[in-house]
């Protein structure tokens, strides 16, 4: 397999119709001829090799900025809401207020608001899936590039280790594990941890 | 008191801000990695450390690891995806107080910060 080849296989486009599995079964020892003259190393990933990869740095930044207008158009509701309060408040302290009716109004506007207000605050924290998702892509990237660099290692030529890249994490918790198991699993190694640490 | 944050990802550092806001501590700094982390402790004030693993620069864990080396005292909760117990060991091992799986309630983020200051 050539550079060409590779920066195909990598980007997606070239779908190795000949050898569809070389990218999964490149770690794997299964000898490789060394090439008799070595690769090409013109045009090694401006737009080749690297193109999957820089896709996927694309699609976490961009998803980040979403996130981010999100956050803020839920920064926007809560300062509304605040202002809302603030109103009924101020109307409380009007002549005529205190009449039975008004304060039950009073009372269910107020509640409505701080409803609204939690469900303001839940939607933020559950905007953490960005950086969960960011971080399985990365994880994701990392494992291309490994694949990436093992190959490029026996042809000699292609795209470098980027140092600036985050280190990724090996164990992401499952998709589907609650908040709650999470934090029961951390205290418990915690835990053990101190008692060990004791003992 | 005064926190800083130590994340790459903005939506995080805003949503820990966010949850720290609701429980009262409105004093915050950040950082995006290990290294701009040591620049803002640097600039004094700093009361307790909250910070990610996964990073580029300069990771969580080294970060840990340097911060430890100046401060022995200093309360730092790590906030991460890295859920094996050997990463959390490791992280123990480093220096960090205490340890929050992502993604996390408020109320672990408020149970675990009240519990290293008290």
């Amino acid at each position: 397999m050539d550079q060409s080849e590779i920066d195909a296989l990598l980007a997606g486009g070239g779908k190795s119709p000949k050898k569809p599995k070389a990218a999964t079964k490149a770690p794997v020892a299964e000898p490789v001829p060394a090439p008799s003259a070595p690769a090409p190393a013109a045009e090694p990933h401006k737009d080749g090799s690297g193109h999957v990869i820089s896709e996927l740095d694309t699609v976490t930044a961009v998803t980040e900025r979403e996130s981010n207008k999100v956050m803020d158009q839920l920064d926007q509701i809560g300062r509304l809401v605040a202002r809302q309060q603030q109103l009924v408040t101020d109307m409380m302290s009007h002549e005529g207020a205190q009449t039975s009716g008004t304060q039950k109004a009073i009372y269910e506007i107020m509640s409505a608001s701080k409803e609204i207000q939690d469900k303001v605050f839940e939607a933020m924290d559950l905007m953490q899936f960005q950086d969960i998702t960011r971080q399985k892509l990365e994880r994701i990237v990392y494992h291309l590039r490994q694949i990436h660099d093992y190959i490029v290692d026996l042809l000699g030529t292609g795209l470098k280790s980027d140092t600036e890249r985050p280190s990724i994490s090996h164990t992401i918790a499952q998709t589907g594990t609650t908040p709650d198991e999470n934090k029961a699993h951390a205290d418990s190694v915690i835990e053990a941890f101190k008692s060990q640490k004791k003992g | 008191m005064k926190i800083l944050i130590v994340d790459d990802s903005s939506t995080m550092r805003r949503i820990i801000i966010n949850t720290l806001s609701r429980i009262g501590y409105t004093d915050v700094v950040e950082g995006e990695n290990g290294k701009s982390g040591l620049e803002k402790l640097g600039q004094g004030g700093v009361e307790m450390i909250i910070t990610d693993w996964n990073m580029p620069e300069m990771d969580g864990l080294e970060f840990v690891k340097t911060v430890r080396g100046q401060n022995p005292v200093i309360p730092i909760l790590m906030v991460t995806t890295n859920a094996a117990k050997e990463d959390i060991v490791e992280a123990l091992q480093a220096g960090v107080n205490n340890y929050v799986v992502k993604p996390f309630t408020p109320e672990t983020l408020k149970e675990k910060i009240e519990s290293l200051l008290g």
